[in-house]
């Protein structure tokens, strides 16, 4: 009867993909949860590839995801993916019906597949990873994920004993996973800018998780991201297995080393996120023995989507478009930290507003006082304007930094706040916007361009 | 005047300790003494500790926190008698109470000193808009746990709309003298500038205004009208 009832559920989900096109509803779940809601254990009989790589985590996955499917296309490979569906148990459901015949049998070898870390209860108990590499495990949003600890301990419980691990060693959250799973550590060695002391509001390891004391870092480079130690029962950050060293901004190099040798790769992005990034798939492609001479080439056509990071230069005047994934207050301290470094003077347009939580019922804030608003109160960055439902919170919140009210302007309505950001040539215009905000961001971009190739033309 | 923030380490989810940040802003005399869990409280060896706070944590930080707080729960008591003011948000309300029971069934000894346990639902994460009164003072906030409180103790706050300790009680939080425990949490005295003021008087600090008194009231009364707004929907 399982087997029926599955055939039917293929069948049926197979048979919605032409409708789904016809309609263009391309790039949807549907059939992945027409084909779950037919026979509840759908993931369990459909025909899986043989290796599966699962790429998780808090932030930087869908990066990831991306850089391991285009290093798999640069070397010739065809893979399965979820890429144009989601990351949860029906987006792969859906990848496995385009991936599998008439008769539920998989036609790839091998698969990648973006996997929501608080999903892993609905996916590992059937589509069992050959290696899972996990980014990192930070507070996410409250509602959903509640904090790192829980994510890690859901994590812990279903990642099937005979995944291999890619763990970020430099994150001790997610090194604390599933600890009697095989595993591998990457890293980035200490760089010139790291300190010793954390200055984000953010930093959930402060406690030795033996013995609860105070831990000490080594080098810290962001919330709790660095090596650690505790002096009390010696505990500490586990060595790497695959580091990266010596990065070259000029050059836009970094070396990624392990005991088998090195090679140098041209960044993907300058960030020091996606460097970590560019680190864990290297790790991912030493382990199933990729050589280095192969990779460092693969790698240049490895990109970061321009959905999350766009830049347009009109005139003299740059805009750049900066995903802040919403009520994620670590990610949206990773993206202001890396504008305000970025030199020369900016403007910045606040609206990554929860949308989808407007609609229904009205986006919790906490998270504002968990993010580094501190950041944008930096002598390069002049007016900023706040935008969307959650305008006047951003505002408060922006005070609370010690920007002065003068260099903020409240409009709830974000075409307006394009219309009205104030900017000139030689300045960088910034929106951050978060996952729901993509539609409004695009007309909002199409404004600020058309005012940014006025202001040049005068 | 002198705050307490206990187990700020730990203590620190979801924004909660700004609510202490949002004090000293709005009254720059204020004092902060910050406790880790491998000190002696302050409030155990001095006498002028004006306020008390401890903030949301993890399910395994309430457990080293008790651990923390046990040997002083006779003091604790004392304090509360005497009315020394405590503020308590968010899942730190249950360090409080008799037991937190798990999901398996076991059971969490809690300080005992309210006669409240709370039950937790790992993978029933509970989210909530929510709108109360602090005697005449409109609470505005949000709710985000795995737990419910039940059992009995006075209410802090009278639930307008939304749930109190658990689903279908009005009674929100636990209060006894100047003891206060709220799940609520936004951070509390930020999304709330006339209960930030009423602490304020309380521990000493009269005549203090709000910091950013005119952007604070305007997204409180922003906020109150929007959850007031009865086709908003509420939990989560």
């Amino acid at each position: 009867m399982g087997k029926l009832r599955f055939l039917a559920a293929l069948w049926a989900a197979k048979l919605s993909r032409p409708v789904l096109k016809l309609t263009r509803h391309n790039g949807t779940n549907f059939p992945g949860e027409l084909a779950i809601k037919l026979c509840p254990d759908f993931l369990k009989y459909i025909g899986k590839p043989e290796t599966i790589i699962s790429v998780t985590g808090t932030n930087g996955k869908t990066t990831v995801n991306n850089m391991v499917c285009d290093i798999f296309e640069a070397a010739g490979k065809t893979v399965l993916d979820n890429r144009a569906g989601s990351n949860i148990n029906s987006g792969i459901a859906t990848s496995l019906i385009v991936g599998a015949t008439l008769f539920g049998r998989a036609k790839y070898d091998t698969a990648v597949f973006e996997t929501d870390e608080r999903s892993a209860l609905r996916i590992y108990p059937w589509v069992r990873p050959k290696y899972i590499l996990m980014t990192n495990l930070f507070r996410d949003s409250i509602m959903r994920n509640g904090h790192p600890e829980f994510i890690a301990d859901i994590l812990t419980a279903y990642i099937p004993k005979e995944s291999k691990l890619i763990l970020n060693a430099d994150d001790l959250i997610s090194c604390s996973v599933a600890p009697d799973n095989d595993r591998v550590y990457y890293g980035i060695e200490k760089l010139d800018s790291d300190r010793t002391e954390c200055i984000n509001l953010i930093n959930d390891m402060r406690i030795c998780p033996k013995c609860a004391g105070k831990l000490e870092y080594d080098y810290l480079r962001y919330h709790h991201i660095g090596r650690a130690r505790c002096s009390a029962c010696g505990f500490t950050s586990p060595p790497y297995d695959y580091s990266g060293r010596e990065i070259d901004y000029a050059a836009g190099t970094v070396t990624i080393a392990d005991k088998a040798g090195s090679g140098v790769y041209a960044l993907v992005n300058d960030s020091i996120f996606n460097i970590y990034n560019m680190v864990a798939v290297a790790a991912l492609f030493r382990e199933m023995g990729m050589p280095h001479e192969k990779l460092t080439e693969y790698m240049k056509h490895a990109k970061v989507v321009e959905t999350r990071y766009r830049e347009l230069d009109v005139g003299k005047i740059r805009i750049i478009t900066q995903l802040a994934k919403e009520k994620n207050a670590l990610a949206i301290t990773r993206a202001f930290d890396y504008i305000r470094g970025l030199p020369g003077p900016k403007k910045v347009l606040l609206m990554m507003n929860c949308l989808n939580d407007e609609k229904h019922w009205s986006e919790n804030t906490c998270w504002m006082y968990d993010c580094d608003f501190e950041f944008l109160n930096d002598p390069q960055i002049g007016q900023i304007v706040v935008s969307g439902p959650r305008a006047r919170d951003y505002r408060l919140r922006l005070l609370f930094a010690g920007v002065p009210d003068s260099r903020i302007l409240c409009l709830p309505d974000e075409l307006e706040g394009a219309r009205q950001i104030d900017f000139s040539p030689g300045d960088m215009v910034c929106i951050f916007h978060g996952v729901d905000s993509f539609a409004v961001t695009q007309k909002v971009l199409e404004i600020i361009s058309r005012r940014a190739e006025e202001a040049c033309a005068e | 005047m002198t705050v307490e923030i206990l187990f700020p380490e730990v203590c620190s989810l979801y924004g909660d300790l700004m609510n202490i940040e949002y004090l000293v802003r709005s009254c720059p005399e204020i004092q902060v003494v910050r406790t880790s869990l491998k000190e002696t409280p302050a409030f155990v060896t001095r006498d002028d500790v004006s306020l008390i706070y401890m903030g949301t944590m993890t399910e395994r930080a309430q457990e080293l926190v008790i651990a923390a707080l046990l040997p002083h729960k006779g003091r604790i008591m004392q304090l509360i008698l005497d009315g020394t003011p405590f503020l308590i948000t968010g899942n730190a309300l249950e360090i409080f109470g008799k037991y937190i029971e798990c999901d398996d069934g076991s059971k969490i000894d809690c300080l005992g000193i309210f006669g409240t346990y709370a039950v937790r639902r790992m993978m029933q994460r509970y989210n909530s808009l929510y709108i109360g009164k602090f005697g005449e003072i409109d609470i505005v906030g949000f709710k985000s746990q795995f737990t419910h409180s039940y059992g009995d103790a006075e209410p802090l706050f009278e639930t307008v709309r939304g749930d109190g300790l658990h689903p279908g009680t009005m009674a929100e939080g636990v209060r006894r003298n100047n003891f206060m425990a709220t799940y609520v949490i936004g951070p509390l005295l930020i999304l709330n500038p006339d209960l930030t003021v009423y602490i304020l008087d309380l521990i000493g600090a009269k005549g203090c205004r709000p910091a950013y008194e005119e952007a604070a009231y305007d997204v409180f009364r922003t906020r109150l009208r929007e959850f007031s707004d009865p086709n908003r929907g509420f939990t989560y």
